[in-house]
């Protein structure tokens, strides 16, 4: 018998995948070496590209299929190694000192998560019983969990790379809103996004090689003159 | 094919500008170009006027009358920064401010300044992108564009300081901006019941508010409230206007004026784009609330730091809060009133506040201090120009008659009380009364005084005919607004208030 491509099926993989997504999250917030969470970022892209893919098998929206491959490209493969790059030429290995110690960190992220289900409820309607609903229902409640996580990642880190990471793992989250509920934005648009993220890398790593060089650590909370 | 040309133009420019050697061909390539753009948003004026919107590739570009207002102005203060650069850099370079800057990045003066005539046709040609994008995700690429584009000016001296103020510029504006991404997608996603597509139309403005009643409400709410923190961010309304002092304190004066008006254009466009959408979707009510609200706060908070400012750069950047406050806020009274003042006002807006900022810029060369303190007053005897122009400028931002800004922030008051607001109308009148105390004595004690014996100031033709020049058309504007510019925003108060 050959294989059918069945939409609840899909969803119910791309479901699996966004949890997976949402687990990497929290995991990057109790992550204190700056290396590992630059691969926790990639393996969480990667898993990104590949819910990206699923979701242009099963729904026969072939040009996913791009934004999947850009994403695994870029994001899983690309700018982790410029960051890790980075670090390798600044030369700190030191550990991620977070403002709020890690449980208590992690208890927070959960929270986030919890706020998200609750607004992503506000757009769900029951009368719509379509497998497209459902999906995006779960789906937005993972990223608007990512979203306000990755947003306390950069509140919560004081050192300037992992800022950089929290701005990019929020960008995940965007980009699972964006292929989930509307299976994708406009083609054009996608890659005029990736090209943005791209190059906000290069000018935020240059900024964060400048910081490094110039106050010898890449602390933010060094960043203290221009006050009022 | 005019849009094509305005989009050519500056995206030719900078590469060209990064391959010359010479300093003054650079600066050649910069005026050239931003000439011809003016000239070609001159005549896309004129065509939109004759015979409505224009547009290109299947209305991938797209340019109305708020369009053609927002490139107009764009074109309108990339000519007229790269005019005062030319004085400004030339100065900066003989007084060795940038071989200072080369010691700390080592480089060389003429690096650093292609760097500056490079990225600002990038800039330029994001910015115009901007107004000609009719895809909401185009005109959300191209906004985080000018600020990628930017960080650089912020970071130009390579100081600590322009390093901390780039940093805050790039996080600040990065989470902003994604936010506001955030609240394209869902716009995208309310729209697809109604328009159910996924092809590139589905994104289009055009198209979009045609359909925008059919839109998921709860979505769209989302979508709005996303969309303005996230712009908001971008044109710097409390309270995510943190970065907004930082960065205009630290980027040369020709950038932090291109900054102040362009830049803060593009963010209040795609605000009043999706504002649009909102009230076709929701009625005006639900945007109105939350634009006033916004707005009147970001008065309020520049109200104490205008009056006990140290720092005179510092207080452009306050003022640039005020008046994108008083932009927001107009945007949420509505009507054809309110929307009249607003448009009005960034008109305005973008002819006076370079201006401002030259004759701070001026005043710092003379002084090598941007702190009230250590200037001893009395400028205008060192440097009568600057100082003459430094006043009346001062009072034309503070919207006292018989200068422009008066009518805006008027007609901003009358649609206030149109709308019955009375209790902000007054919230509103004493922002700006304290705001005008405030700047006043700040500057007539810059200005004014007896003579400290200055040496007389060392100006340039460039310097001195950029401030004169714009001087003068500041003036005019009090009195004289050209019929087919008010024509324009006529036509684009009709698209916005809708019919």
């Amino acid at each position: 018998m050959p294989f059918v491509p069945n939409p609840e099926l899909g969803n119910r993989i791309i479901t699996l995948m966004a949890a997976l997504v949402l687990v990497l999250q929290i995991a990057g917030v109790g992550q204190r070496g700056i290396v590992s969470s630059i691969r926790i970022f990639a393996v969480q892209s990667f898993l990104l590209g590949a819910i990206a893919a699923v979701i242009a098998y099963f729904n026969h929206a072939s040009h996913i299929y791009i934004a999947a491959l850009l994403t695994i490209f870029l994001k899983a493969g690309l700018l982790p190694r410029l960051l890790e790059r980075l670090v390798e030429r600044i030369g700190i290995r030191r550990e991620i000192e977070p403002l709020i110690n890690v449980p208590l960190s992690i208890l927070i992220s959960g929270g986030l998560t919890l706020l998200g289900y609750v607004v992503a409820e506000s757009f769900y309607h029951p009368e719509e019983t379509s497998a497209r609903a459902a999906l995006g229902h779960n789906t937005l409640a993972v990223a608007i969990a990512l979203f306000l996580i990755g947003f306390f990642v950069m509140v919560n880190r004081r050192k300037a790379l992992t800022q950089v990471l929290g701005l990019l793992s929020l960008e995940n989250g965007l980009f699972l809103a964006a292929i989930s509920l509307t299976y994708g934005m406009p083609l054009v648009v996608e890659i005029g996004i990736f090209f943005d993220v791209l190059v906000a890398v290069l000018v935020l790593g240059i900024l964060v090689f400048r910081i490094g060089e110039t106050f010898d650590s890449m602390d933010v909370s060094k960043l203290r003159k221009l006050r009022e | 094919m005019i849009l094509l040309g305005l989009l050519i133009v500056p995206l030719a420019a900078g590469p060209l500008a990064f391959f010359l050697r010479r300093r003054h061909m650079m600066e050649v390539v910069n005026l050239a170009a931003f000439a011809i753009l003016l000239g070609l948003a001159a005549v896309l004026v004129a065509q939109v006027l004759r015979s409505g919107p224009v547009s290109l590739w299947d209305g991938f570009f797209y340019a109305d009358a708020l369009s053609a207002l927002v490139v107009l102005l764009s074109a309108f203060v990339s000519l007229v920064c790269s005019i005062y650069a030319v004085g400004y850099f030339r100065h900066e370079e003989g007084s060795g401010v940038l071989h200072a800057a080369e010691e700390l990045g080592g480089r060389f003066a003429v690096d650093k300044l292609r760097e500056y005539y490079a990225l600002m046709p990038f800039l330029v040609f994001a910015m115009t992108l901007v107004g000609l994008a009719n895809n909401l995700g185009i005109l959300w690429v191209a906004v985080e564009g000018t600020t990628l584009a930017s960080v650089f000016l912020v970071m130009f001296y390579g100081r600590e300081t322009s390093l901390e103020a780039a940093w805050k510029y790039a996080i600040i504006g990065g989470v902003g901006l994604s936010m506001a991404l955030f609240g394209t997608i869902l716009t995208y996603y309310s729209a697809y019941g109604a328009l159910g597509t996924d092809t590139l139309a589905g994104l289009n403005w055009s198209v979009l508010a045609g359909n925008a009643a059919q839109f998921d409400k709860p979505t769209m709410r989302l979508a709005f409230l996303l969309i303005l923190l996230g712009y908001g961010t971008k044109a710097g309304i409390a309270p995510m206007h943190t970065w907004k002092p930082d960065a205009y304190s630290e980027a040369p004066i020709p950038g932090a004026a291109m900054l102040a008006t362009g830049v803060l254009n593009c963010a209040l466009y795609g605000l009043i784009r999706f504002y649009i959408l909102s009230s076709r979707c929701l009625g005006p009510q639900f945007g109105s609330r939350l634009l006033i609200l916004f707005g009147l706060l970001s008065m309020g908070v520049a109200v104490p730091f205008i009056l006990v400012q140290k720092n005179f750069r510092r207080l452009l950047a306050y003022s640039s809060i005020d008046h994108s406050g008083i932009m927001v806020l107009a945007l949420g009274f509505g009507g054809p009133l309110g929307i009249l003042g607003m448009l009005l006002h960034m008109t305005f807006h973008s002819v006076t506040k370079p201006l401002l900022f030259f004759c701070a810029g001026n005043v710092q060369q003379h002084l090598k201090t941007d702190l009230f303190q250590k200037a001893k007053g009395g400028l205008i005897h060192s440097m009568p120009l600057t100082g003459a122009a430094f006043l009346m400028v001062t009072l034309a931002v503070t919207g006292s008659p018989p200068f422009s800004f008066f009518q805006s922030e008027f007609t901003v008051l009358r649609a206030g009380f149109a709308r019955d607001h009375f209790v902000l109308a007054i919230f509103f009148v004493s922002f700006l009364v304290l705001i005008f105390s405030g700047f006043l004595v700040h500057i007539t004690g810059l200005v004014l005084g007896e003579d400290p014996g200055l040496p007389a100031a060392d100006m340039c033709g460039w310097k001195k005919y950029s401030v004169a020049g714009l001087a003068v058309v500041i003036v005019v504007m009090g009195f004289w607004i050209p019929a087919p510019l008010f024509r324009l925003i006529q036509g684009a108060v009709g698209i916005v208030v809708g019919g």
